[in-house]
């Protein structure tokens, strides 16, 4: 039963991070692999503030988040000042980097990585509480990021993505936009890293490695970049599917290559032959049903 | 009568290609400019440099009196500078009334705050826009079409719905670029009609435009440019019947 | 501290370490000019080139002429194949930019699993030591190995410079590099330049590859922060510019290694981000494809394009 749970949470996990990640790739269409940065800054924030400082788990996930947030000022402030192209150049570099710096700096334990993470909700109310938790939370990611983008917010980041020039000479700021989005989207993956720590008590660098962006990505591309529920059911299969292959008892030394190889296989043959992946964008912005009016043009007085 | 926009001693050069050359020029409310000369003689690159998205070597432009040096394209546009391109940049995932809607000035929806945290003010605003972007359509006569794509509309009809969004923002002033070229019958009606009003609102319009009868049509004045400079400015019909100007322009 | 004789043996190890850098800063950066695309599937090239040496030199035990035949065998067919079937179906279909980052990108991870399952996650060298027998000249120490590395980097550019200048093939390049389109009017053949671009970049990390293999570890993915150096150089040397880069990772190199003096050496793993941080903030100009530096460029020999057809009207060209 415990592996099943686990891979509950992995899911509820992965569906955080790749909602996140679409906003920032599919719908913002900015290039950045640095999403496991995030999720390890707010695992690493959340775990030490808990572990070394004793400071409630409740409250440590959420500046686990905010500091994965902030974080992503670091490279989207200095790139995005120029073109876009830098931003995907800092996102790798950012990515290797903090890596590196976690594995050099002793309070994050090293490349021996954190160990016992006070655990949150488990010991009290056992695991299944926390399985509820993490559904609870990747839910309201998925809402809320539906919301944004159905949202005017939404109609803005389409509109930026598909032309930042026209976009700019209508008074609209693109930089902070775009800085906003990728904030916003590393906070979440911050989130999804607290919950990640204080469920398996342990993380260390090579789980955060920019190999695991390929994952997020093969998420993303597969379930359908840009809609609401692609990355949800990429996030799912692929969380799910890989593990037939941990019944055939190989040794890890293999296993996590071949996880890897199937993940950025299945992405290159959906790049070529199923581009738009398992649920395809619509042609059109599909937002403003919350504004009032149909979507026939009729003012709906309602809302005034 | 002060000038909406000004442009004071502007130059530009692109390695060794002279763009605009001391440009002097100045728009005024209610009435539409019209420039006109040869390709490469640097229309379109005064309009970015006026809006900022290319900065110039030395010179000024005024809004309104207020020196827009240093100012962002965004914020320009924000004080009330609109403009649409040659070649259109419509937003193409989005339909003819999103693009329009984009254009609003009053749009705090680009604020994330705004939207999760006071959706009723988002709400308010985007009530006020929805109504005025229909508005807008059935002026331009697009309100048929408001839920298409942009890419499914016929030519003229999208540099129409780029007419409509720059409209959106309220602007001061207005720049078209080339309004006219690959539109004909109903659209091009359309967008005469169009800056005509436009025009009679008392918005300082400025057009970049090749169809010599529309310009004579439509603009009260008209300058002459030719690589980079501004060679005469007067009344349209006398430009274009100088014999000088007109071999520069067909290049004799 | 600041004997002259460790200021020159720094100054000594520093050019030779510097040889496999510029060649795959060289290599970067002509794909990027000539192709127009961050080709990041340049990692996976230098993997392959590498893994292909190692097996057959150290594996095998076959001499290093027949490692270097296999590497660049392995390593061309590759870029044909990453180009044939990978960035010509892709320019073909227009995909974005975005589009064109992921596949890049997934392919230098898809090659990265693959060596790790082929040959473990373990580090590898090429030779079975890395010991070089030392000369000392003057008091610096010249390790056997640099000698060889200075002069096949020197030779590679040399003849990559000789290419350019004088042959046919090379001058396309040029020409394409600086307006596809209108090349392609002069009737060259874009899709057969852009495959010798990548194929030749290849070919340079082939050698980059057996050089660095040959005196320091590697494993499947060290060729990512290699190339992330590479990146940074192109950077700094400014896009489009071949041999700005070259002189890029040779200053990044010296600083690097003189930075032993400086700062601890558990922290010089780091110095390659503050590098790219440093690039990003100060040499905003470097990365951008811009129209003005080509028109300079372009006064010398390449056809020049015409003066109306390079500066479109509503691209800006800040």
């Amino acid at each position: 039963m415990d592996f099943f749970y686990v891979i509950v949470i992995m899911v509820g996990i992965y569906v955080i991070l790749a909602t996140s990640f679409n906003f920032v790739i599919g719908y913002g269409g900015l290039i950045s692999v640095a999403h496991p940065a995030f999720f390890a800054l707010g695992a690493y924030a959340s775990g030490i503030l808990a572990r070394d400082l004793g400071w409630p788990v409740l409250l440590t996930m959420p500046i686990g988040a905010l500091f994965a947030f902030a974080s992503s000022l670091l490279i989207s402030l200095p790139s995005l000042r120029v073109s876009g192209d830098y931003l995907m150049i800092a996102s790798i570099g950012f990515q290797l980097g903090l890596v590196e710096v976690i594995k050099h700096v002793s309070f994050t334990g090293g490349p021996g990585g954190l160990t016992a993470i006070p655990q949150f909700l488990v010991r009290d109310y056992g695991t299944v509480s926390y399985v509820i938790f993490t559904l609870v939370i990747a839910v309201a990611v998925v809402l809320v990021t539906r919301r944004i983008v159905n949202s005017d917010y939404g109609r803005a980041i389409s509109a930026l993505r598909d032309d930042e020039l026209a976009f700019a000479t209508l008074g609209k700021n693109a930089m902070w936009l775009k800085i906003w989005v990728i904030a916003l989207a590393s906070g979440l993956a911050g989130l999804a890293g607290a919950i990640y720590a204080h469920y398996f008590r342990f993380v260390a660098p090579e789980q955060f490695e920019v190999l695991q962006s390929a994952a997020m990505l093969t998420m993303v591309v597969v379930g359908g970049m840009r809609t609401i529920w692609g990355p949800v059911i990429g996030a799912i299969l692929l969380q799910t599917l890989p593990q037939a292959i941990t019944f055939i008892n190989l040794p890890p030394s293999i296993l996590g290559p071949l996880q890897g190889l199937l993940f950025t296989g299945v992405v290159l043959l959906f790049m070529f032959f199923r581009p738009a992946g398992l649920i395809p964008a619509p042609a059109i912005w599909q937002g403003g049903t919350s504004a009032p009016i149909d979507r026939k043009g009729k003012l709906d007085v309602r809302g005034a | 009568m002060s000038a909406v926009l000004e442009i004071k001693g502007l130059n530009k050069a692109f390695g060794g290609i002279r763009v605009a050359d001391e440009i002097n020029l100045s728009l005024h409310a209610g009435r539409v400019l019209g420039l006109i000369g040869p390709n490469g003689a640097g229309k379109t690159s005064l309009f970015n440099l006026v809006c900022g998205v290319v900065k110039p070597d030395s010179g000024e432009v005024f809004l309104d009196g207020a020196p827009l040096a240093g100012l962002k394209t965004f914020e320009r546009a924000r004080l009330g500078l609109a403009r649409t391109w040659q070649n259109i940049r419509l937003f193409p995932s989005l339909s003819v009334l999103d693009n329009v809607l984009i254009g609003a000035n009053d749009y705090p929806g680009t604020k994330l705050t705004n939207v999760l945290f006071r959706p009723g003010m988002v709400r308010a605003a985007a009530y006020r826009n929805l109504e005025k972007a229909h508005g807008i359509l059935a002026r331009c006569g697009l309100s048929d079409t408001h839920d298409k794509l942009v890419s499914d509309l016929p030519y003229g009809r999208q540099k129409l719905v780029g007419v409509a969004r720059a409209l959106m923002s309220d602007a001061k002033c207005l720049l078209l670029d080339e309004p006219m070229a690959g539109v004909e019958g109903h659209s091009y009606a359309a967008i005469q009609a169009v800056v005509r009003e436009v025009a009679a609102s008392g918005i300082a319009v400025g057009v970049v435009e090749h169809n010599v009868a529309f310009v004579r049509d439509l603009c009260d004045e008209g300058v002459f440019m030719f690589s980079g400079k501004i060679l005469a400015r007067g009344a349209v019909a006398d430009l274009i019947s100088d014999r000088q100007l007109t071999e520069l322009y067909f290049g004799t | 501290m600041l004997d002259p004789i460790i200021l020159g043996q720094i100054g000594w190890t520093s050019l030779a370490t510097t040889s496999y850098y510029v060649l795959f800063a060289v290599a970067f950066s002509l794909v990027l000019k000539v192709n127009r695309l961050f080709n990041f599937t340049q990692a996976a090239a230098m993997s392959i080139a590498f893994y292909a040496a190692y097996a057959t030199v150290n594996l095998a035990g076959l001499p290093l002429i027949v490692g270097l035949a296999v590497s660049l065998v392995a390593v061309l067919l590759f870029s044909w194949l990453i180009e044939t079937y990978g960035f010509a179906i892709l320019r073909e279909k227009k995909a974005s930019v975005l589009f064109i980052f992921i596949f890049t990108f997934m392919v230098s991870e898809f090659v990265a699993y693959l060596l790790m399952l082929t040959f473990g996650t373990w580090p590898n060298t090429i030779f079975k030591t890395l010991l070089w027998p030392v000369s000392l000249v003057g008091n610096v120490a010249v390790s056997h190995w640099d000698v060889p590395a200075i002069a096949s980097a020197a030779s590679c550019c040399l003849l990559l410079a000789l290419f350019l200048r004088f042959t046919r093939w090379g001058q396309f390049m040029i020409a394409v590099s600086d307006n596809p389109d209108l090349a392609e009017l002069y009737g060259i053949d874009k899709r057969r330049v852009f495959l010798l671009a990548v194929m030749i970049a290849g070919a340079l990390c082939a050698v980059g590859m057996i050089l660095y293999g040959s005196r320091s570890q590697v494993q499947p993915k060290t060729s990512l922060e290699l190339m992330l150096f590479a990146t940074v150089a192109t950077i700094v040397g400014g896009i489009g510019n071949i041999w700005g880069a070259a002189i890029a990772a040779i200053a990044l190199g010296f600083v690097q290694n003189a930075s032993v003096l400086f700062i601890p050496s558990q922290l010089q793993g780091l110095l390659l981000y503050a590098f790219l941080f440093v690039a990003i903030i100060f040499f905003p100009a470097g990365l951008k494809l811009p129209e003005r530096k080509r028109t300079f460029e372009s006064k010398t020999r390449q056809i020049t394009p015409a003066p109306g057809v390079a500066t479109p009207a509503d691209k800006p060209a800040e």
